[in-house]
């Protein structure tokens, strides 16, 4: 496999899963100081919900990666060949718009204009640009894997789609 | 109205083209922004959108039971279900499609994940069967049919999607509402599975002795503990939905990795990475179509689908009827996340005119998009069950026909009464 890509796999999965396991102390937390200590921290909700949005996002990356998006596959599962390429070349295409576009174009234009507007939050007192700023990451991340898979298509390979159960 | 065609076409074409449902919702959503915005204000608002779409305390509820069923699912917990199960249902005729319908549902108040019933229960069930002479694929069927239960009897991840779509219904509300419909659709499919086992003279599963049965419930006690605690705590109002998915976190972490050491330590990373990578997909999903209801609402869009609904009938009875043929048609080709994500913002809206209750409709939802699971093309409980069954989904169809009619049944009932889904919660205070 590509080194920047298992590199960039690598990172990310250890990230989201850094991210889940310190969401899951986060909310234990919060309940412990509920009843034991019988004073709530105040910060854990939010932690935990910021937290949510990096995982979200930097996940959305990370599935980007390795084709594990749910997508409707009954019209483009059996293309072979020539076709095949062409909505290969089409859907990695759609994603790079809508990385470049929107999350990093509308997603960057969004943290800068919360940073100058200097909002922050109401418990940790953090500035919401930061946390916004998982969206452009993000939309950067996945254009990167988006080109990577451009380029295998245009060499003639074909991507891997892995199939990857719902939450049902 | 221009901007709902774009977003309609957009959305259906992408779709159709193989491109990821949640790049396919956005890219419509920025489509029909761009016909009242400029391209900047356009995509600043998407992405916002996405951020704060996600951005809720009660979405993390899903995360964590992700992360519970998993650890759950490695831990052995279906042979003591199943186990179980034997010493409650395994006199009856066909005991062992009893057992295994018996087990999903158990499994179901543990997990709350169909897929992994089929697959967990199925693996052990199918080989059972088929030695003491059952056919293959009416193991099959009473599996895969009898494993969407457990996405009717909480927790139910999909419950909390709706709540998201929903704007907000109370997740234990809709937690409680699904027990009753989820038990009539568990004992519906026995019943019928029990009939058809009588017709071909499949045995029993024979009597269990006291003694075995009392181990047996011993051993059941830890996994049956859990669903008290979960369920109790947001029953009595001890914590939220959300701290109680991270409490069953910690007790499954406890149970499978402590106690019974069936998850190792050194399988923990790989645990955690796919149950992240399973939330980040469904966040993804989540984000991109608040985005998406977003631009919905702003551009009436369920106004016009109602007006459309209402000049064809103006009867609930009939556009209820309409509503589900609808829902069983995007079930059949569509994973349940994203209908469930996409329609609730469109139908809801017309339902709630007719003086439908929010939590009602939820269930009749997603009780529709589970018949959606079990159909082909696209059913991922179909295709587990026929994997560990080892048939193929041309052959599971016939055997499956009687259970697709047991839950339309069912599903009609709990339609068009809604004292089904809705009495428990109203009993119970919520």
């Amino acid at each position: 496999m590509n080194p920047l890509r298992s590199l960039l796999d690598g990172f990310l999965r250890g990230v989201i899963s850094f991210l889940l396991a310190g969401m899951v102390l986060n909310v234990v937390w919060q309940v412990f100081t509920r009843f034991v200590l019988k004073s709530p921290s105040s910060f854990t909700e939010e932690l935990a919900r910021y937290s949510m949005i990096w995982l979200g996002l930097l996940g959305a990356a990370y599935c980007s990666g390795r084709k594990t998006h749910l997508a409707l596959d009954l019209l483009t599962a059996n293309l072979q060949g020539k076709r095949k390429r062409l909505s290969d070349l089409f859907i990695q295409s759609c994603l790079i718009l809508f990385a470049l576009a929107v999350m990093v174009g509308g997603g960057g234009r969004l943290v800068l204009i919360s940073l100058e507007l200097g909002q922050t939050s109401a418990a940790l007192q953090v500035k919401l640009g930061y946390i916004y700023l998982a969206v452009p990451i993000s939309g950067a991340l996945i254009a990167v894997y988006a080109m990577m898979d451009l380029a295998t298509v245009v060499r003639g390979q074909t991507v891997e789609v892995r199939a990857k159960g719902d939450l049902t | 109205m221009s901007e709902a065609l774009v977003l309609g076409l957009v959305f259906a074409f992408l779709l159709l083209a193989g491109v990821p449902i949640a790049f396919a919702i956005g890219l419509s959503a920025v489509g029909a922004l761009l016909v009242t915005l400029d391209p900047a204000p356009a995509a600043t608002v998407l992405a916002q959108r996405m951020a704060t779409g996600i951005d809720s305390f009660a979405l993390l509820a899903i995360p964590f039971f992700i992360l519970a069923g998993n650890l759950m699912n490695r831990g052995g917990i279906a042979t003591r279900l199943i186990a179980l199960a034997k010493v409650l249902v395994g006199r009856l005729p066909g005991g062992l499609a009893c057992i295994n319908v018996l087990a999903n549902m158990l499994f179901g108040a543990i997990s709350g994940s169909a897929a992994a019933a089929a697959a967990a229960n199925g693996g052990v069930m199918t080989p059972l069967m088929t030695k003491e002479g059952y056919n293959r694929e009416y193991a099959a069927a009473v599996n895969i049919s009898s494993a969407t239960t457990g996405l009717l009897i909480p927790p139910s991840n999909i419950m909390v999607v709706y709540s998201m779509a929903s704007g907000g219904v109370s997740i234990a509300a809709l937690f409680l509402a699904g027990y009753i419909p989820g038990l009539l659709l568990g004992l519906s499919l026995m019943l019928v599975a029990a009939l058809i086992a009588k017709r071909h003279g499949y045995p029993t599963a024979g009597k269990v002795g006291l003694g075995e049965a009392v181990r047996i419930l011993w051993d059941a006690i830890p996994s049956l503990l859990l669903i008290a605690l979960i369920m109790g705590g947001i029953i009595f109002g001890w914590f939220t939905p959300t701290e109680a998915s991270a409490i069953a976190v910690v007790y499954t972490f406890v149970l499978s990795v402590l106690v019974y050491r069936q998850v190792k330590w050194s399988e923990l990373p790989r645990l955690l990475a796919d149950s992240a990578e399973t939330t980040a997909m469904v966040l993804v999903l989540v984000g991109a179509s608040m985005g998406m209801s977003w631009v919905m609402a702003s551009a009436n869009i369920p106004q016009v689908v109602s007006a459309g609904l209402l000049e064809l009938t103006q009867d609930k009875t009939l556009l209820l009827l309409i509503i589900t043929i609808i829902l069983l048609v995007v079930g059949t080709f569509m994973d349940m996340t994203p209908a469930v994500l996409i329609f609730t913002p469109i139908f809801l809206p017309v339902v709630k005119q007719f003086g439908m209750d929010p939590i009602h409709f939820g269930l009749v939802m997603i009780f529709n998009l589970c018949i959606g699971l079990c159909t082909p093309p696209v059913g991922s409980v179909l295709f587990i069950g026929c994997g560990v069954a080892q048939t193929t989904i041309a052959k599971v169809v016939r055997p499956l026909l009687p259970f697709f009619v047991v839950m339309l049944v069912v599903l009609l009932a709990v339609t068009y009464v809604p004292a089904l889904s809705l009495w428990l919660p109203k009993v119970l205070g919520f």
